[in-house]
């Protein structure tokens, strides 16, 4: 069974009296352990169908499942565990807490999944940031961290409740481009490694080389969907 | 939870001096609380012990046609016994009633004094001196001499009026009276003690003799104007009350004598009390007013954290989560703040009840009637301080739901995208 499924999403937003329709009825399968990127410029509705897929959103028109689970049955509530346990959020602005520390910032996120013992709890945390290359830095603040730092706290943050799925939207666009391929590198660590899915979506086409698979998005449509092995990158 | 209230306590230090202002408001609104609550209990307790002392002891006996006139002091409306046998039968009768533990007698009558271009009314109190040293606070007021004695021909007078007379402790004072029988008389006294207090009404008007001397002079011999009765405390009067009026009943006394509780003597404490209720509810609005600051501050920081809240309901939180965070951010301030306020407002009604606040020039155009004292003793008790304590922590976390519904209703992709 698929990771996730989705048929005929349509999305349209209400702007004043204006209808925006920013997807136009997108049918897409994920299996687990995928590494996909979603490419298209900018306003061709990537973010829209991020959020479509981490129940952060709606859709106007369609069904989406998720892990066996329809969407449209669940209430608000139950949309909010969905993502505290089985999904995690990478954003390009990072959004980290300002005042908790790099340990602490994902510290909450394991704390809100609750499944672990508190020594267990310390372990996992100093194990992820270690892993995304952070091992020193876990004493600082994110306005003592660089873009790049503070893009790779977001990541162990997303990842150390171990969801299912990672979605990042535009994961390095604030980063130059040796930064983000480190960014991407970490990702890509964690795909081969603990087999969680990954969905990031991005407008650079040097980005697009790590993806295992691509999805281009245009006006709303999906528009062409290739799969490749790891071996054969150049294209 | 507990991580949350962490991250709510963290995200005070974000602005540290916007956080400062926040419970700096909330402070000073407590802080008024617990002065101004202490302010008004310290006048009815003094103005309570005043008019006990001065006026009606904890209950007080007098003819019934003598309440009606009793600003003019009338003398022919004694208190002389159940049935007009004198008032020592009734005196030791009253004080065989469980906890009472004085009766006090005293004289009032109306008389004036001449100086070289001037005649000063005054208000004599014919009295047991031994019984007002052991009740009322004369003893301490008595700044010169002494009190007056029984068998002499005595006065005690407050510093005022003997400015007023042009005499000093030691001289000699001649008094102009009427007497029972309504002949003028006069009799010369030695001036023996001099009062100073905030009471302007023993400051300018009254002055104290023996009662001996006033029965005599007056010829009300076993005679008084009125009977005070002092309990062990004011709190057990509407027990002993119905106790003294069943006594009355029992002699048949009722149709000429009244027995009336302090209270129902005082026109200002029953409206003190009212004001006490009103205060009540002034406060709130105090520290509601103080809350406009914070929920301000709330509303700024939702706005500055729109991605965050969006991040954070992106990771998991439920809006009920969301909603704790800001609230108990809100609700930190109001602690700090009311704690801040409260302490602070308990010392300085601890210092001012030491010390006390002199409103003598705001009282100078007072009647000398009412028994009030000039310098206020804000009374500072444990219950007071919790009461605004307690006021203004729920206050500022009841209105930190506003801005934090508002927060916890965000739609996270609309916040994403702030
Ligand atoms: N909340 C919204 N309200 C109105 N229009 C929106 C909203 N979000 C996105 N859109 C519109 O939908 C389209 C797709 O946007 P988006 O998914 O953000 O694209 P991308 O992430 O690829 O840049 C754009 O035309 C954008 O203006
Ligand atoms: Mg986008």
């Amino acid at each position: 069974m698929a990771l996730l499924e989705m048929q005929g999403i349509t999305k349209i937003y209400n702007q004043g009296k204006i209808e925006v329709p920013a997807l136009r009825g997108v049918d897409l399968t994920v299996e687990a352990g995928e590494f996909t990127t979603i490419f298209g410029p900018s306003g061709s509705g990537k973010t829209t169908l991020l959020n479509m897929i981490g129940c952060l959103d709606k859709p106007t028109a369609g069904r989406i499942t998720f892990d066996g689970q329809e969407l449209r049955e669940l209430d608000k509530k139950a949309l909010a565990m969905v993502r505290r346990y089985h999904v995690g959020f990478v954003f390009q602005s990072y959004n980290l807490i300002p005042v908790l520390t790099a340990y602490e910032n994902v510290e909450f996120a394991i704390r809100l999944v609750n499944k672990y013992h508190k020594k267990e709890i310390r372990d996992r945390v100093l194990q992820i940031l270690d892993a995304v290359g952070l091992a020193g830095l876990a004493g600082r603040k994110p306005n003592e961290l660089s873009g790049g730092q503070k893009q790779r706290v977001a990541i162990a943050r997303a990842l150390v409740k171990e969801p299912k799925l990672i979605l990042a939207d535009e994961p390095s666009a604030n980063l130059d481009s040796k930064t983000s391929e480190e960014v991407l590198q970490v990702m890509l660590k964690m795909n081969q490694e603990l087999g969680t899915t990954f969905i990031f979506s991005t407008h650079d086409p040097r980005v697009m080389e790590y993806a295992r698979r691509l999805i281009e998005i245009r006006d709303g449509l999906i528009s062409k969907d290739q799969r490749r092995e790891s071996e054969d990158v150049s294209d | 939870m507990g991580f949350i209230i962490k991250i709510a306590y963290k995200n005070l230090s974000r602005h540290k001096l916007r956080t400062f202002v926040s419970i700096t408001a909330i402070a000073f609104s407590v802080m008024i609380v617990v002065f101004a609550r202490g302010l008004i209990n310290g006048m009815i307790d003094t103005l309570s012990v005043d008019h006990i002392q001065y006026n009606s002891g904890h209950i007080k006996i007098i003819d019934q046609e003598y309440l009606q006139q009793e600003r003019l002091l009338p003398l022919n409306y004694p208190v002389d016994g159940f049935n007009g046998e004198g008032p020592r039968a009734m005196t030791a009768d009253l004080k065989e009633i469980k906890d009472v533990e004085m009766v006090i007698s005293r004289l009032k009558f109306g008389a004036m004094a001449g100086t070289e271009n001037e005649l000063i009314t005054m208000c004599g109190w014919g009295v047991e001196p031994e019984q007002e040293l052991i009740f009322t606070d004369i003893e301490d007021f008595l700044v010169e001499g002494r009190m007056a004695q029984t068998g002499r021909m005595e006065v005690v007078m407050g510093t005022a009026l003997l400015k007023k007379l042009d005499r000093k402790v030691g001289e000699k004072i001649t008094i102009v009276y009427n007497t029972a029988f309504n002949s003028l008389k006069g009799s010369t006294f030695e001036i023996v003690g001099r009062l100073e207090s905030g009471l302007k009404m023993l400051n300018e008007v009254v002055f104290y003799l023996p009662l001996d001397q006033a029965q005599r002079l007056l010829e009300m011999d076993d005679q008084v104007t009125e009977l005070l009765l002092v309990t062990s405390d004011k709190k057990i009067i509407h027990r002993v009350l119905p106790e003294v009026k069943k006594l009355l009943a029992d002699k048949g006394a009722t149709d000429r004598y009244l027995a009336l509780g302090y209270k129902e003597t005082s026109d200002l404490i029953p409206l003190m009390d009212i004001m006490k209720i009103i205060y009540n509810q002034i406060y709130i609005f105090l520290v509601l007013l103080s809350c406009i600051v914070v929920i301000n501050t709330m509303i700024m920081i939702v706005k500055e954290r729109t991605k965050e809240i969006g991040m954070m309901t992106a990771m998991g939180l439920e809006s009920k989560e969301i909603l704790q965070l800001f609230v108990i951010e809100g609700a930190i301030m109001g602690v700090l703040g009311s704690l801040l306020g409260a302490v602070s407002g308990s010392v300085l009604t601890s210092y001012l009840a030491e010390v006390g606040l002199d409103y003598t020039s705001a009282m100078s155009g007072m009647s000398a009637d009412i028994i009030f004292d000039a310098i206020v003793y804000p009374v500072s008790s444990i219950g007071n301080t919790i009461f605004a304590f307690m006021l203004g922590m729920f206050i500022v976390t009841i209105a930190c739901l506003i801005p934090a519904r508002r927060a916890a209703s965000l739609e996270p992709t609309e916040a994403m995208r702030a």
